[in-house]
């Protein structure tokens, strides 16, 4: 792959690239924006440095790429529902995203990339690990390939979401009543490179249609410790005014929580995604 | 912590440094050795860059530490059997120390340390990740505490060896040693700390003793999989010529291998310790 643009160095021989030669707060030429977008679909999560963003330039930047997403709920900053807010500190019982998962999965259309950037980073500690999941695939057995290639999993969000969220008084989405739920393949082939990727996650997967209900654990159990392999894997280091963009239909992620009492606070802008096939 | 000869830069706020300011091929004064001493007893593993070294330096610093281990049975350069070759290339059908691990834990007496010095890698990948067993017996119950400390365990090695390097008979001191294999204790105290660590690793743990076998499956798969947990984590980078030197006694390792076909090679040096208790 060659760049006019922008430099693009791989973190892992898999998964995940740094962006330089770029500002986001800026508008990108189309040469830029092509070249961004294709080192997003060959390295699946792409990083970029010192980046001042306002919450405005954020959601702009996002825009490029697709329609916002608004979390189901997570309530944004006022006059920004399109803003999801990361934040822990001392006094933080649990922190967002400490299990391997894709963004909002139990939603029917999950969104297809997430774009964080954090203006205050722990001195040490804080990192973010990324998984393939077009790696995590290919490394099956042809048999269990086939297998799974004929399931789908069901995706929920109300033993994750009723925690962290409501229970501190927001209201669901757009006056949604019901906590997101859905069923997609286990297997998905991404709608951009055609590449086939697992896509079932710790966080929101919770039963697998037409296994029995111990079969179903067992061969999720096997799918979630394969899944977290690190052969499959980068682990990200934040500074602050970094910025990460992953794309929800081929990564996982994990955030790592080392750094208590220490505070790490940034702002999401989620892009919208397909109906996974 | 203070450092007058050396810096001391953490990569994550539990386990890992990087050493900058000193050359391993020269004699160390005695400040700079208790300093690189107290930051490999505090960080639990240390790294250094840019170390040019022969053989002969690489065993002279190792010995700063302690008596040299023999490995009883991998093969070594004419001459020199405390040096381990490390090697991964096109023809490699595995690589050494893909699955987490302690050095060479099935010895009476396993080393405290090893020494591994990388004269080529891979442009991209081949990375190595430590975990520290502080981290992974502190992030247990107290009541789980109190169950693993009355507790040993099998440590076995010809499942491990004699696939690798088959078994040649007389191996180590020209005394005929079969694989070796020991008893240690579940939780380890650390000679020089003081402090409490988990002691078996997935690769030469075997089973606990006095417990039925499900139950030591059992018991054993738990804590193989919180050991694992990112939290307790660093991941090195490596370069040509990087040193990494791990305290076997607190500090687990997993080698990467995604850098196939691509050639990543060094030897090791191991710095002999005593009984677990």
């Amino acid at each position: 792959m060659t760049y006019e643009t922008i430099e693009v160095a791989a973190l892992s021989p898999v998964i995940g690239a740094e962006v330089s030669g770029v500002d986001l707060a800026q508008p990108l030429g189309n040469q830029m924006y092509a070249e961004i977008h294709d080192a997003l679909m060959t390295h699946q999560v792409i990083f970029f440095r010192d980046q001042e963003l306002t919450l405005d330039q954020h959601k702009a930047f996002g825009r490029l790429f697709g329609e916002l997403h608004i979390h189901p709920a997570a309530p944004g900053p006022e006059g920004h529902p399109e803003i999801l807010v990361i934040h822990a500190d001392e006094n933080s019982k649990h922190v967002a995203g400490n299990v391997w998962h894709t963004d909002v999965s139990a939603d029917e259309e999950p969104p297809m990339g997430s774009i964080l950037h954090l203006h205050e980073a722990p001195k040490v500690g804080g990192d973010t690990m990324f998984a393939s999941m077009y790696a995590a695939y290919d490394a099956l057995s042809d048999t269990m390939k086939d297998f799974l290639g004929g399931l789908s999993a069901c995706h929920e969000s109300e033993h994750v979401h009723s925690r962290g969220y409501v229970s501190r008084g927001g209201k669901l989405r757009d006056g949604e009543n019901a906590y997101p739920s859905a069923v997609h393949p286990i297997v998905r082939t991404h709608p951009v490179t055609g590449r086939k990727g697992i896509y079932v996650n710790s966080g929101f997967t919770t039963r697998i249609e037409g296994l029995a209900a111990g079969e179903s654990r067992a061969l999720l159990d096997f799918l979630f410790e394969h899944i977290a392999t690190p052969e499959f894997q980068c682990r990200f280091n934040w500074q602050s005014n970094s910025v990460a963009f992953w794309d929800n239909r081929c990564v996982q992620h994990r955030s790592v929580w080392d750094y208590h009492p220490h505070v790490r606070s940034g702002h999401r802008v989620t892009v919208k995604g397909d109906r996974p096939v | 912590m203070q450092y007058e000869t050396i810096k001391v830069n953490p990569l994550s706020p539990t386990i890992g440094a990087e050493i900058s300011g000193v050359n391993l091929a020269k004699p160390l004064g005695n400040q700079t050795f208790a300093e690189i001493h107290k930051a490999l007893m505090t960080h639990q593993v240390i790294f250094f860059r840019d170390q040019v070294m022969d053989w002969d330096q690489h065993k002279v610093f190792g010995r700063r530490f302690g008596e040299l281990h023999v490995h009883p049975t991998a093969p070594s350069p004419e001459g020199h059997p405390e040096i381990l070759t490390i090697r991964g290339d096109a023809k490699s059908k595995q690589v050494a120390g893909q699955t987490w691990h302690t050095d060479v834990s099935c010895d009476e007496e396993p080393p405290m340390g090893s020494i591994l010095h990388l004269h080529e890698v891979p442009e991209i990948g081949g990375d190595t990740i430590f975990a520290s067993m502080y981290a992974a017996y502190d992030g247990l119950s107290d009541t789980m505490k109190a169950f693993l400390n009355g507790l040993q365990a099998w440590h076995e090695s010809e499942h491990v060896h004699g696939k690798r390097y088959g078994h040649k008979g007389g191996m180590r001191d020209g005394k005929e040693i079969l694989f070796p294999k020991a008893l240690h204790p579940i939780v380890r105290t650390h000679p020089d700390t003081g402090r409490k660590c988990l002691y078996v690793n997935r690769n030469f743990t075997t089973r606990i003793e006095g417990l039925a076998p499900a139950e030591s499956k059992a018991l054993l798969g738990f804590l193989y999989q919180h050991i694992e947990t990112p939290e307790f984590h660093c991941r090195f980078n490596w370069r040509a010529n990087s040193v990494a030197f791990w305290d076997n006694r607190c500090a687990q390792h997993r080698a990467l291998w995604d850098y196939f076909p691509q050639t990543r090679h060094g030897y090791r040096v191991t710095v002999q310790g005593d009984r677990p208790a």
